[in-house]
């Protein structure tokens, strides 16, 4: 193998871990930036899309953009439940609604394992086969994540700068009161966000189900990503959680791929805490005023 | 602790505060005797296994509780206790250090580098200078997986020899209690006395307004840093107990999961008291054990009734601990 | 301190009441992974025991020394956390009054209880690979899965010696078993002139192995070594590896993973896989026991099952002989005293003074076989000597 192929293959696998990513971090900066709230229950809405996108697809054959449909609506109607229920009372304690999101990940977490068994479930591609152009192999699922990550992107983004609703989020993002005294309904604006933030969750947990497989524990890593990508792109910013993304991605990646998994993860996590102390706000974050 | 109940409890009539004076003296005395004859009740080493945890916990969540005095949670605190225990392991194992002067390297260890990473990262406040916690525990943990020349990466170190004072080993779990328990005491008292010196009244004002701290003249990252080296010092000696307790030791001994336990102890029990993570740390540790028949519902009920303590009862335990007393003590009007 | 008194008050009541096994039960310990990537492992050994304590149950117990006991499981989730394991552990012997326990699971668990078992003489039939499970210090402690250490040898022997392989890639979880299986592995292969070319470790958690795959390929690999990963991890490998392309040959020198490798993997990327068998699938008595686990438990049988099946069954044999439960020294003469003992494994012995100064690693034979078609097909019979 020489390093062309080496570095193809890296570049490839580097899109679609930083597509995922971006999914998970753009739903978590969102929360964030909105609210205020550093959701420990992310990764769990992650998994809980694995699930929906398996048993679906799986189960009930349904076809594949369905399937997605279901998961983001599924889960996005219980985050906005659980938002109205459980987080609002702990609007105005940071700290305690970080724990409160603790709380609710160990229970939806093992809530999955009563319900379907600590074994992990093997969910088949969407696409089989390998696209070749020369010497270089990609396999179609993988390709397949990236441009279905890329579309759903898009799609928030129209949302979010042509509908009046995504307007409204912005300006509460950028300043609750101000919008309060607009008349944005801010009681409103929160629920959906959170649901928005984690359907965006579900969908990449669906998306990597074929590739990564489905069990309750598979959200952990995908929300201890988010982290690092949203410090990285700066929290409240959704641009800076693409770019965040994608970058993570890419590097991680690439590290891997030259010197190992365990030299990789040290890096990264030595980098992201070189960021928060020299420039906290991250790449393109606001600075906290 | 008297000094609150005593404001708390308000400006009663003399003789009512003169026997609320007496009150907490009289309850810590009946504790203490309690505490003591305990393991004499019971022929059950679990009891006393579980005793034993209860008051190691009982440290790890007072000695977060101190670094949240001055407004900061740290979710990396698990990275100070497991680096105590490497440090009093390694040296017990390889330099042959008694364990009891073990305890002691460790908790001065960790405290200058508290001191050291504080001076960094103490720059960062609130949400910030948890997620750099959390990161830096991360790293620890890595870097403790990896080094295996010196930690034996994920084998971990086995057969580290067990506290030994004046030639007698406290090998079993009856002694190691009641040198558990008297660690307890030393760190709750030494808290206690701090908080009601010029310090903790300093970390306190912090905790409420912190410009308003700085601008009265209080320099906040002096106090700040010393809230964390002393609260990262006791959790690195109290780490290093444990680990001459259970004699063995892996990186997956304590995790960022056992950061969040610590956490969760504190909050709890209650945040803003003293008491508040022994409370927690009295109440959790045997949850998962009395839980333990329904495997899978049982960590379904530990975050059930964490959410619900966190939404019923903020303040902890120890609130509902006060309101009892009040009552208890006839107060006039509520707390 | 409610909560102290509750204690005080719980524990005067035991200590008044002070339960141990009443004469007519007789408690048997699971201690294992129930939750989590070891789940597979942990309740082979739960449906063991309880397999083997309904045979004993449904006769009307176990008759031992005159008196009839009845067997009750008692199983515990150590969420393979040596320090969950020891807490789980102190519970079974001083509150549950246990003295035989079907686990623990893994090296980490089992290096952290096994001071505390021999101290208490409580006899104990470990999942753990690392040599240091076995030694004469541990007196009371049994092995009836065959590490790494006894099958690889032979079977990493026969495997490369038949394929020609001179240049081995893998990839091993940096953990206690994986560092331990890796390094015999390596032996094993440098003792046939094959070399380990690309080595590489990863977390535990990880499931996203292309960076590390394309780093191992990139050494021209002739065959690709599974070894001691979990079933999951291994599945995923094997579809990993085939999307990047590779389709010499892939060894597994490791525990059970076949049922996960089909699953995972699917038929096609399975094909040219060489996997370490405990068990002959063929056997009428395994076929059975199969049948019989995947009823009570619906899900697919790991083969370790069978072996802690043996033990246990084994166990009450020798406390027949022994004419006691509860002197575990008279229990552990008895078992060792036990030969060619049959079981549905065929028939077992002890081996392992050579090795660790100490007889008490289960023998059995164990296989090689080829994925083909979805179904493993054995293609070698082995002993602990060589495989054929």
């Amino acid at each position: 193998m020489d390093y062309s192929i080496l570095l193809a293959q890296a570049a490839l696998n580097g899109l679609v871990i930083g597509a995922m990513y971006m999914l998970m971090a753009v739903g978590f900066t969102l929360v964030f930036g909105i609210m205020r709230v550093v959701n420990f229950a992310h990764g769990e809405f992650y998994m809980l899309g694995a699930f929906t996108g398996f048993f679906t697809y799986v189960h009930w054959e349904m076809p594949f953009v369905v399937c997605l449909a279901i998961a983001a609506l599924t889960s996005g109607v219980l985050g906005m439940l659980v938002e109205r229920t459980l987080i609002q009372p702990f609007r105005s304690d940071e700290m305690s609604g970080m724990i409160a999101t603790l709380a609710i990940s160990v229970i939806i977490q093992n809530g999955a394992v009563m319900l379907w068994g600590p074994v992990p479930r093997a969910m088949p591609d969407i696409v089989t086969g390998t696209l070749t152009i020369g010497p270089f192999s990609f396999s179609w699922s993988r390709l397949v994540v990236i441009a279905a990550a890329a579309l759903i992107f898009i799609a928030f983004w129209l949302f979010m700068q042509r509908t009046r609703l995504g307007r409204a989020m912005r300006a509460v993002a950028q300043d609750t009161e101000t919008a309060l005294i607009q008349g944005i309904r801010v009681n409103y604006i929160y629920p959906l966000a959170f649901g928005m933030s984690v359907a965006l969750a579900a969908l990449a947990g669906a998306l990597m189900g074929p590739v990564f497989s489905v069990s309750p524990f598979v959200g952990l890593t995908p929300m201890l990503k988010a982290f690092v990508v949203v410090i990285l792109g700066g929290l409240g910013s959704v641009p800076g959680a693409v770019v965040g993304g994608l970058m993570l991605g890419m590097i991680e990646s690439f590290t891997a791929t030259m010197f190992g998994s365990l030299v990789s993860d040290i890096l990264q996590l030595l980098l992201v805490i070189l960021i928060l102390l020299v420039r906290p706000a991250g790449l393109l974050g606001q600075r906290e005023a | 602790m008297e000094g609150q109940v005593a404001s708390a409890v308000g400006q009663g009539g003399s003789r009512l505060a003169a026997r609320r004076r007496f009150l907490p003296g009289v309850a810590i005395a009946a504790l203490l005797a309690a505490a003591l004859a305990l393991p004499q009740l019971t022929a059950n080493q679990f009891y006393v296994h579980l005793a034993n945890l209860i008051l190691l916990n009982s440290i790890f969540a007072v000695s977060l509780g101190l670094i949240a005095t001055v407004g900061q949670i740290s979710l990396g605190h698990a990275a100070f206790v497991a680096a105590g225990a490497y440090i009093s392991a390694l040296a017990a194992l390889s330099f042959k250090l008694p364990p009891i002067l073990g305890i002691v390297l460790a908790g001065l260890v960790m405290g200058l580098a508290a001191v050291l990473l504080g001076k960094i990262l103490l720059r960062l406040r609130g949400v910030y200078f948890v997620l750099v916690t959390f990161l830096a525990g991360q790293v620890f943990t890595l870097v403790v997986l990896n080094w295996e020349s010196v930690t034996h990466g994920a084998n971990g170190l086995i057969g580290i020899p067990a506290i030994s004072l004046f030639g007698f080993p406290l090998s079993t779990r009856l002694r190691f209690y009641y040198f558990a328990l008297a660690a307890f005491v030393l760190v709750v008292t030494f808290v206690w006395a701090l908080m009601r010196s010029q310090y903790g009244r300093a970390f306190r004002s912090i905790a409420e307004n912190i410009r308003l701290a700085e601008s009265s003249g209080i320099d906040v990252s002096h106090y700040q840093v010393v809230a964390f080296a002393l609260g990262s010092g006791i959790a690195g000696a109290a780490g290093a107990a444990m680990v001459h307790y259970v004699r063995f030791l892996s990186p997956d001994s304590f995790t960022f999961h056992d950061s969040v336990a610590y956490i969760t102890m504190l909050v709890v029990g209650g945040r803003h008291s003293m008491i508040g993570g022994v409370l927690g740390a009295l109440f959790l540790t045997p949850l998962p054990e009395l839980l333990r028949g329904f495997v899978g519902a049982q960590h379904i009920i530990y975050g059930a009734i964490l959410l619900a303590v966190l939404m019923f009862i903020p303040n902890g335990l120890v609130s509902v601990g006060k309101s009892l007393l009040a009552k208890v003590t006839d107060t006039e009007g509520p707390e | 301190m409610r909560g102290f008194l509750k204690l005080a008050l719980l524990s005067t009541a035991c200590a008044v009441c002070s339960c141990p096994a009443s004469a007519q039960t007789l408690k048997l310990g699971v201690l294992a992974t129930l939750s989590g990537a070891g789940t597979a492992w942990g309740m082979a050994m739960q449906g063991a025991a309880e397999l083997a304590a309904e045979d004993v149950n449904g006769k009307g117990g176990l008759e031992v020394g005159g008196k009839k006991y009845k067997i009750e499981v008692v199983a515990y989730d150590d969420h393979y956390k040596a320090a969950d394991a020891l807490t789980a552990f102190n519970r079974v012997v001083f509150d549950d009054g246990i003295k035989y326990v079907v686990g623990p699971l893994g090296s980490a668990p089992a290096l952290a209880l096994l001071p505390v078992s021999t101290e208490n003489k409580v006899i104990t039939m470990t999942m753990a690979f690392t040599p240091k499970a076995l030694s004469a210090e541990y007196k009371y402690s049994f092995r009836p899965v065959i590490p790494s250490d006894v099958f690889s040898d032979p079977q990493i022997k026969w495997v490369a010696q038949k394929l020609g392989a001179k240049r081995i890639g893998g990839l091993f979880p940096n953990d206690e078993s994986g560092q331990q299986v890796g390094a015999a592995n390596e032996a094993a292969y440098q003792a046939v002139g094959a070399k380990f070319v690309a080595k590489e470790f990863f977390e535990r958690e990880r499931v996203d192995f292309v960076p590390l795959l394309t780093r191992v390929l990139a050494q021209n690999i002739d065959a690709f070594e599974l070894n001691g990963n979990s079933p999951q991890t291994a599945g995923l490998l094997v579809k990993q590896l085939r999307e990047l392309g590779f389709k010499g040959p892939i060894i597994r020198t490791g525990g059970d993973a076949t049922a996960d490798l089909l699953k995972i993997a699917g038929k096609e990327a399975t094909e040219n896989v060489y996997v370490h068998q405990p068990i002959n699938a063929e056997s009428p008595a395994i076929q059975e026991y199969t049948k019989r686990f995947e009823a009570k438990y619906k899900v697919p049988l790991n083969a370790f099952s069978p072996f802690f099946y043996a033990n246990v069954q084994m166990t009450f044999a020798a406390m027949q002989k022994a004419g006691t439960v509860t002197d575990t020294d008279k229990v552990r003469e008895a078992m060792l005293g036990l030969k060619d003992f049959e079981t549905v494994l065929g028939k077992v012995n002890w081996i392992g003074e050579a090795q660790w100064k100490s007889n008490q690693q289960l023998d059995a034979p164990f296989y090689v076989a080829l994925l083909k078609g979805g179904a493993p097909q054995v293609v070698a019979k082995c002993t602990p000597k060589l495989c054929e």
